[in-house]
């Protein structure tokens, strides 16, 4: 379900499971941890990228159907947190190619990557309050991304934004104008990045990591996320989803 | 000639960077002669009636053109000790630039690159014109620009400073306001000194106690009471000066 490619000094790691948009499993998000630290310590840029019509739709919250405990969800919110934190750590720079969509956990992807390419009809934003589910987990790096006033709109507004709102709010850092073109932009600016002598790169992203303030939020924002899950809240809004889903 | 000099005029004060022939590149010198115009800014800016806003500004061509890397050519871990006060100083600047009981904008009215960039983003305004050479090309030649790195995530925030220090290359003034580097980039140079003239006016006609006050609480909640992570800063990127690959990267380039 995802494929690590390395072409030149770029390293690619790609979301492989289009017919769900890419939804995201516990598997995927633990394949891609890995791929990024290994790709890390090899290549002069990393780039997310997701196969077929958008990067990513975010959770694959079919898991979580037969799950009532809430350890499925659980599994996603712990394997989201790992892969922003490999992002985080990785010495190179990570660009993600969000075409189209990058919907709550895949928004979180985008918040915590050092570069965003993105066309100007994607769509971002964290919907995920109408399910119950926090996406707190996305904060300590959201919030540094576009500034603590955006950070709380984004989060506690579930509707989406556009990617020109999004270059605007520097949540995206390069906008073109088809999704067909993400990609190929994606890859120009990793292969650019890439050229760039790494001691320098390294000693900046570090740096940047170090005063931007995600990493002083510890695991608050994580906690957040999990301590809502398997509640009753949770429970019955996600029931409603899928009922909704079942009768539409 | 003094390489900075200072000039008070009323409640206006000029802070001029004046090494035209070296692009105003920040050398020992230099950094001491505008740390010494700092300090009697801070002294008359406390007064009452003393200056309320400075104009910092770069004689000739350029605004600042950053550390002299040429002069850094040869560092080492055992001996980085002209780094180390390079980077040293200018932490120090910044971080009294940041405090003076005054109201400072940055026009730059020509090249502001790396250090010099940094210098424009701990001001409490900057202001360029469309194409002035801005932005932060550390990375390509191997190098860090730690110590003014929290200055331009306070200016721009840490997203876009993240997407900015880390592309390096230089912007054109223009560029560089749309990505909120500066806060305007005037059409050219003329008007650019017309409408910095015209800010300091109005911000000058304010109370200095108010304007010094305010100034004081968004240094607070922004976190620009914290000197500690700016002299981190240096040492960070001294350490990367030093390093043989920055070292290889400068010698391509200068040596």
């Amino acid at each position: 379900m995802i494929r690590v490619e390395t072409e030149g000094d770029v390293g690619t790691i790609t979301l492989a499971r289009p017919r769900t948009r890419n939804a995201l499993t516990p598997e995927m998000l633990d394949e891609m941890r890995g791929g990024i630290g290994e790709l890390g310590a090899r290549v002069g840029a990393v780039v997310l990228a997701g196969e077929g019509s958008a990067f990513c739709a975010g959770f694959d919250l079919s898991l979580c159907e037969g799950s009532p405990d809430g350890s499925a969800m659980r599994d996603l919110l712990r394997g989201l947190d790992a892969v922003v934190r490999a992002m985080r750590a990785c010495p190179v720079p990570v660009v993600v190619a969000a075409h189209k969509a990058a919907i709550a956990g895949a928004c979180a992807l985008v918040a915590a990557a050092d570069f965003a390419v993105a066309d100007r009809g994607a769509r971002f934003g964290y919907p995920v309050v109408l399910l119950g589910i926090s996406p707190a987990v996305s904060v300590p790096t959201l919030g540094p991304a576009v500034g603590p006033g955006a950070a709380r709109r984004l989060t506690l507004d579930p509707g989406l934004i556009g990617g020109e709102e999004a270059l605007g709010l520097g949540l995206v850092s390069d906008l073109v104008e088809e999704a067909a073109d993400v990609g190929p932009a994606a890859l120009a600016l990793a292969g650019a990045l890439a050229r760039k002598p790494r001691v320098g790169v390294a000693a900046t992203k570090s740096w940047l990591n170090e005063i931007d303030g995600a990493a002083e939020a510890g695991d608050a924002g994580l906690d957040c996320s999990l301590g809502l899950t398997g509640g009753d809240e949770e429970r019955e809004l996600l029931r409603r989803f899928w009922e909704g889903r079942a009768g539409g | 000639m003094s390489l900075a000099t200072l000039d008070v005029r009323g409640s206006i004060a000029t802070l001029t960077l004046n090494r035209p022939e070296q692009r105003n590149a920040l050398s020992l010198d230099l950094l001491a002669a505008l740390a010494e115009c700092v300090e009697e800014l801070k002294a008359r800016a406390a007064r009452a009636g003393g200056p309320k806003v400075v104009i910092v500004r770069g004689e000739g061509k350029s605004f600042c053109a950053g550390m002299d890397l040429k002069a850094v050519l040869g560092a080492s871990a055992a001996d980085n000790s002209l780094a180390e006060s390079l980077l040293g100083g200018l932490a120090e600047l910044t971080i009294e630039i940041r405090n003076l009981p005054a109201v400072v904008i940055a026009q730059a009215q020509g090249a502001a690159i790396g250090g010099g960039c940094g210098l424009t983003c701990v001001c409490d305004m900057s202001l360029t014109h469309d194409a002035a050479k801005v932005g932060f090309p550390e990375v390509d030649l191997a190098v860090c620009p730690a110590v003014v790195a929290p200055w331009v995530v306070r200016k721009v925030g840490a997203g876009r400073a993240r997407q900015i220090l880390l592309r390096g290359g230089l912007l054109s003034g223009a560029e560089g306001a749309a990505m909120g580097l500066f806060d305007r980039s005037l059409a050219t140079v003329e008007a650019l000194e017309d409408e910095v003239a015209t800010l300091a006016d109005r911000i000058a006609g304010g109370g200095q106690l108010a304007l010094r006050e305010t100034k004081r609480l968004l240094n607070d909640l922004d976190g620009s009471t914290d000197a500690e992570i700016v002299r981190r800063g240096a040492a960070t990127s001294a350490s990367v000066v030093a390093s043989e690959e920055a070292q290889a990267a400068l010698r391509s380039r200068f040596g």
